[in-house]
């Protein structure tokens, strides 16, 4: 198959989960509650192949490229789907094949326990392996209470770690998009250390698909708001109508298209093979106009709505939710700023 | 006491002791409710700082002593803000002092005064604004609630939204539609209506931080005396735009910029990023504006003392204040990192709470007119440009 025909395919079989405007009764229903998602619609999801996506064929997966994946979490972000895929796909790019065959058929759910700072995409700090065992916290472990196992990741390498075993204790705090972030404390708790692929890779990898997520979600939110623009009238007239929000919601469309041209480049530059600081340095570049740009268009949408965009029953704040969710996830604009300018320093002339 | 005296006591204070006494006050009274909410406390929770401030006769600090307010100076003002800020004391129910009372001490009939502004002052009438409706947001003369007189009452008719603590309110003010004849502006009138009369129905909405924080009312034959409106019939609309820059004037406050600045400097310690040269220069700038509203502020408090009119201009304050305290806002959820992402304030500390300051700050480019359409007016009104 073509890369295109591929891209295409996956598009179409996310769109079955995800259908146009989004099933977001689904949304609502799961916003808030104990999993957060639903694990159910995660095997499903599994079934497809959304797990093994990266695998390469070789070791049983799918052998896709970011440009693929990258479809596929836009999709998922235009629905607002909250089963954590992209963190489950971080799993098992860090793992390989290894990860085991209930994972990758979604009946066991491993999600990644990487960070433990405010900010950034360390993944060492926070735990250690000492000979007492496992011990530590990882913080912000997003949709954490619906994990069977997590992978802890540290300077050494990594270790899965039962949810329910011994020493291990989780709290979880409320997201703005109705999921949650886990605290996994971690104190004594014996695990094998397991090698991971290729990490600093697979970092970038999940920072670009949430960009990709993100674009989804602000394209949803753009979309409903040129839709109300049209709509709605005040002074005998759509609001759409007024040159101030034309020009506005013009802006938008600009950052939208600087975004989804930023994701293409950048997966194709990952999938036709670039070294590691060129690689940095591009989803650095995307993640920065993601996260800028879904928190401008959740504004704009807010604004142009009025104060029905204010009310949690209307829709639209469901995707100003998920975009204030998902900004910082994998480094926030203000860490890729910084990043990118390390890799690629101002110099005068 | 007498009301001179009173009058004495607030002029003649120094400034310095002006502030101290505020602070005192505050941390002498405030009861046991929170502070540094980001959500609007409701009635039932916030009901005994009202009354501590009404018992000190602290209920209207902008209202001239002689109807019971403290009659401050632009300066005490602001340090009475500053010190409720600083204390992270919750907002009152102030729609009466901050909206109804001075329009009623500049509109209203003596009995009217005598009335409801003591009323206002000891906190038995808690008020509700009921200006918009569904198809009359920003472009309010459109207005289709109905007021017909029926013998010496008003029947009331139609549905108001957006009522903010209109769940709390036992009284609420609309503007009624009093003669469909004529263009839509000069056919309103401003109406007070009790909200426990047989008729009014109140539906709480869910705003996006989870609260129910406004509301819809529906008026299904609802009667009140004719006494009950303000000002001539049919002159509503101009009622309506004196209030509406009173409600400038609180919104351009430099009360919520200053409170979320304060937050952000927390914040950023908090995250680590205060060193930054890159963060101090951006807060830098926005320290700088908050300065700069506070100057503006001034200005039309002092206008306001003296008894001048607020012009269009004072959309100016209401435009810079709202966008700003959006600006450090958005600088909370680009430090914040992941705690941004949280529905609660990060470790239980509201002021740490950079989601809950985003969204609140959303709606103030909205409500008081929202943003765009202050913009066509002072372009038409005070940059005299062509329509
Ligand atoms: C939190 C909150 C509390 C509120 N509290 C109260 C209250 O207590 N009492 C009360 O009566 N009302 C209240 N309001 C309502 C508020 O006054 C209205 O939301 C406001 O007037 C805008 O009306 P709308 O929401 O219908 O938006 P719309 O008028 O439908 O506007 C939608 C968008 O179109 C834009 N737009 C409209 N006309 C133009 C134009 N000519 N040119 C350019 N852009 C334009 C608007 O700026 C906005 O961005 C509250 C609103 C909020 C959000």
């Amino acid at each position: 198959m073509t890369d295109l025909a591929e891209i295409e395919m996956i598009r179409d079989s996310a769109r079955a989960f995800v259908p146009p405007g989004g099933d977001l009764v689904r949304i609502r229903g799961l916003r808030f509650g104990e999993a957060g998602f639903d694990p159910a619609i995660y095997r499903q999801m599994a079934e497809m192949g959304w797990l093994m996506l990266r695998l390469p064929e070789e070791e049983g997966g799918l052998g896709l490229g970011m440009r693929a994946y990258c479809a596929l979490a836009a999709v998922l972000g235009a629905g607002l789907v909250p089963e954590p895929l992209i963190h489950a796909n971080l799993a098992v790019r860090l793992l390989g094949a290894g990860v085991g065959d209930a994972v990758l058929a979604g009946t066991r759910i491993v999600l990644p326990a990487w960070q433990a700072g405010f900010d950034g995409l360390d993944l060492a700090a926070g735990v250690t392996g000492a000979a007492g065992g496992l011990s530590g916290e990882k913080r912000f472990v997003y949709q954490a209470a619906g994990a069977d196992a997590f992978l802890v990741t540290g300077a050494e390498g990594g270790w899965l770690v039962e949810a329910g075993a011994e020493g291990v204790s989780l709290e979880c705090e409320g997201t703005q998009d109705g999921g949650h972030f886990g605290s996994l404390r971690l104190a004594g708790v014996s695990a094998e250390r397991i090698d991971l692929i290729d990490p600093a890779a697979a970092l970038d990898e999940a920072a670009l698909a949430t960009s990709a997520y993100l674009l989804g979600v602000a394209e949803t939110a753009f979309e409903m708001t040129l839709d109300y623009l049209r709509v709605r009238k005040q002074f005998d007239k759509p609001i759409g109508s007024f040159q101030s929000l034309q020009h506005r919601a013009t802006d938008l469309k600009m950052q939208l298209a600087l975004l989804r041209a930023g994701v293409d480049m950048a997966a194709g530059a990952l999938d036709a093979g670039v070294d590691d600081a060129r690689r940095s340095a591009l989803v650095s570049q995307v993640k920065v106009r993601a996260a800028d740009t879904a928190m401008l268009v959740a504004r704009e949408a807010v604004q142009m709505h009025g104060a029905i965009g204010f009310t949690d029953e209307h829709d639209v704040g469901l995707f100003v939710r998920k975009a204030m969710t998902l900004a910082n996830q994998f480094g926030s604009a203000a860490f890729h700023r910084r990043r990118f300018a390390a890799m690629q320093p101002y110099a005068a002339a | 006491m007498s009301l001179h005296s009173r009058n004495d006591i607030y002029a003649v204070m120094s400034d310095e002791e002006f502030r101290a006494q505020a602070r005192a006050f505050i941390e002498a009274n405030y009861p046991d409710i929170p502070r540094f909410s980001q959500k609007r406390l409701h009635f039932s929770q916030s009901k005994p700082w009202y009354m501590a401030l009404a018992r000190k006769g602290w209920v209207a600090p902008a209202w001239p002593v002689e109807h019971g307010g403290m009659g401050l100076s632009a300066t005490k003002q602001l340090i009475w803000i500053e010190e409720n800020e600083r204390f992270g004391a919750a907002r009152i129910n102030d729609i009466g002092p901050v909206m109804l009372g001075p329009l009623l001490i500049q509109f209203g009939t003596d009995a009217q005064k005598a009335q409801f502004l003591p009323k206002i002052l000891s906190g038995e009438h808690i008020w509700a604004q009921g200006y918009s409706e569904p198809n009359a947001g920003s472009d309010l003369a459109a207005v289709r609630t109905e007021a017909v007189l029926d013998g010496d009452e008003w029947v009331i008719n139609g549905q108001k939204t957006w009522a903010t603590l209109g769940n709390d309110a036992n009284w609420i003010f609309i503007l009624a539609r009093t003669d469909k004849s004529v263009k839509k502006q000069a056919g309103i009138s401003f109406i007070l209506v009790p909200m426990d009369l047989p008729g009014v129905t109140v539906r709480p909405i869910e705003n996006l931080e989870m609260h129910d924080e406004f509301c819809e009312v529906f008026f299904d034959d609802v009667r009140v005396p004719r006494e009950n409106l303000v000002g001539a019939v049919n002159q509503g609309w101009t009622m309506a735009k004196a209030l509406l820059g009173h409600e400038r004037v609180f919104i351009g406050a430099p009360r919520l910029s200053s409170s979320a600045l304060a937050r952000l400097d927390l914040l950023a310690r908090k995250v680590g990023v205060a060193d930054d040269p890159a963060f101090q220069d951006r807060f830098t700038r926005l320290r700088l504006d908050v300065a700069d509203l506070t100057a503006l502020f001034e200005t039309y408090i002092e206008k306001l003392r003296h008894g001048e009119a607020i012009g269009a201009d004072v959309s100016i304050m209401k435009i810079f204040q709202s966008e700003l305290y959006q600006r450090i806002s958005e600088e909370m959820m680009a430090i914040g990192g992941a705690t941004a992402a949280l529905l609660e304030p990060f470790e239980h500390d509201p002021r740490l709470h950079a989601a809950g300051t985003y969204l609140m700050a959303r709606p103030t480019t909205i409500f008081g007119g929202s943003n765009e359409v202050l913009r066509n007016v002072l372009a038409r009104m005070v940059l005299d440009l062509p329509a």
